[in-house]
C-alpha cells in the first residue's frame, strides 16, 4: 500500500512539475525572461522539498524527474523538447545526490541563515548541473557527437545563468520549509482519485494542447 | 568542520562563482555586428547576397534564410563533408554540427540559425562566426 502511495506521489508531483514547465516555462521564455532560473528557483525547488517532506522516500526526486521530463518531451510549445526533458531528468536525480546526506523532517536546518544557504546551494546546483547535462547529452543523443570545447567556451555563460536561480532559492528554501508547520492528511479513499484526477488533468492538457496545435 | 556551519560555506562559495562569472561574461561580450566564416568577415547584407535562399520547416513554423551549404561552398574552397562547422555566438554560446546539418539549415537576417528537424539547442542566437573544423 505504501508503494502504491509513493508511486502516486511521483506521478502527481511529477505531471505537477511537467505541467508547470511546459505551461508556465512556455510563458515566461515567451514573455522574454530568464525561464529556466525562474523555473528552478521557483517551481522546481517547491515541488522537490514539499514531495520530499510529504513522503520521505529516497529515489522519490528521481521518479518524479522522469515523470515531469517525459511529460516535457510532448510539450507543444516553443523551446527544446529534448534539451529540456533531459535538464528536469538530470534535475531530479541531482536533487536525490545534494540532499541524501539530510534528514528527511529537515532538522539541520533551525536557523534562516541555513534555510537560505541549503536554498542557494540547491538551487544553483540543479540549474547548473541541468544545463550542463543538457549540453553534453542533447548533441549526444541527437547522434552529433558530443564537442567538450563548447561546453568549456559557454562554462561561464552557465556559471553565470545560475546565479539568479541562487537569489530566488534562498528566499524559497525558508519559506517552503514552513509547510513543515502544516498537519496535512488525506484519507486513502480521498488520496488516490485527488492524485490521479490531478495528474490526468496535467497530461491531458498538454498531449490534448500538442495535438490540437499539431492538426 | 560541522553541517552548520560548512553549508553557508559552500553557498557563499556558490554566490561567489555565479558574480564572478557574470562580471567575466559582461566583460568579454562580443559586440561585432559582421560573420567570420572560416577566417574571413562578411556583413549580414553580404551574405545574402552571395549564397541562396532557403526555407524549412520547424516546429516554430516556416524560417527563410541564407542556405548554409551553399554560403559554405561559396565562401570556402574546402572539402565540405569531411569537415565540422562550429557556430560561435556573440554570448560565447557554441555548437558544432556535421555536413548534414548545413544541408538542412538557414541563417537568418537577425544572424539566427535554424535546422530542420533537430533539437533547438543546435539553433545559435547572434552569431558572429561559423568556423571550419
Amino acid at each position: 500500500m505504501k508503494n502504491f502511495k509513493l508511486i502516486a506521489g511521483i506521478l502527481v508531483f511529477g505531471s505537477l512539475w511537467g505541467f508547470s514547465e511546459c505551461i508556465l516555462g512556455s510563458i515566461l521564455k515567451d514573455a522574454g525572461l530568464p525561464y529556466g532560473a525562474l523555473m528552478t528557483g521557483f517551481f522546481v525547488l517547491t515541488f522537490l522539498v514539499l514531495s520530499r517532506m510529504f513522503y520521505r522516500q529516497p529515489g522519490m526526486q528521481m521518479g518524479m524527474g522522469l515523470v515531469a521530463g517525459t511529460l516535457r518531451l510532448f510539450n507543444p510549445f516553443g523551446g527544446c523538447h529534448l534539451c529540456s526533458a533531459l535538464a528536469i531528468m538530470a534535475e531530479g536525480a541531482i536533487f536525490e545526490l545534494i540532499w541524501h546526506k539530510f534528514s528527511y523532517d529537515f532538522n539541520e536546518f533551525r536557523t534562516t541563515t541555513l534555510q537560505s544557504s541549503m536554498g542557494i546551494l540547491t538551487a544553483y546546483l540543479l540549474y547548473v548541473s541541468g544545463y550542463i547535462v543538457t549540453q553534453v547529452l542533447t548533441p549526444i543523443v541527437s547522434g552529433v557527437g558530443f564537442h567538450i570545447e563548447n561546453l568549456v567556451v559557454f562554462m561561464p555563460r552557465i556559471l553565470s545563468s545560475g546565479l539568479l536561480a541562487a537569489l530566488i532559492g534562498a528566499v524559497m528554501l525558508p519559506i517552503i520549509l514552513q509547510a513543515k508547520k502544516l498537519d496535512l492528511k488525506i484519507k486513502d479513499k480521498l488520496y488516490y482519485p485527488t492524485a490521479l484526477g490531478i495528474s490526468a488533468i496535467c497530461w491531458i492538457i498538454v498531449i490534448g494542447t500538442w495535438f490540437i496545435l499539431g492538426a | 568542520m560541522g553541517k552548520d556551519k560548512r553549508i553557508p560555506v559552500l553557498a557563499m562559495i556558490v554566490l561567489l562563482i555565479g558574480i564572478g562569472s557574470t562580471i567575466y561574461v559582461q566583460a568579454s561580450q562580443n559586440n561585432t555586428s559582421n560573420i567570420k566564416i572560416n577566417g574571413q568577415e562578411y556583413n549580414i547584407e553580404d551574405i545574402f547576397k552571395i549564397a541562396e535562399m532557403r526555407t524549412i520547416v520547424t516546429d516554430n513554423g516556416e524560417i527563410t534564410g541564407v542556405a548554409l551549404d551553399d554560403l559554405i561552398i561559396k565562401t570556402s574552397n574546402i572539402c565540405n563533408s569531411c569537415n565540422q562547422y562550429t557556430f560561435k555566438a556573440k554570448d560565447t554560446y557554441q555548437q558544432t554540427v556535421p555536413w548534414s546539418y548545413m544541408q538542412k539549415g538557414v541563417i537568418t537576417d537577425y544572424n539566427r540559425v535554424y535546422f530542420q528537424d533537430t533539437a533547438h539547442s543546435f539553433w545559435v542566437n547572434n552569431v558572429v562566426e561559423i568556423e571550419v573544423n
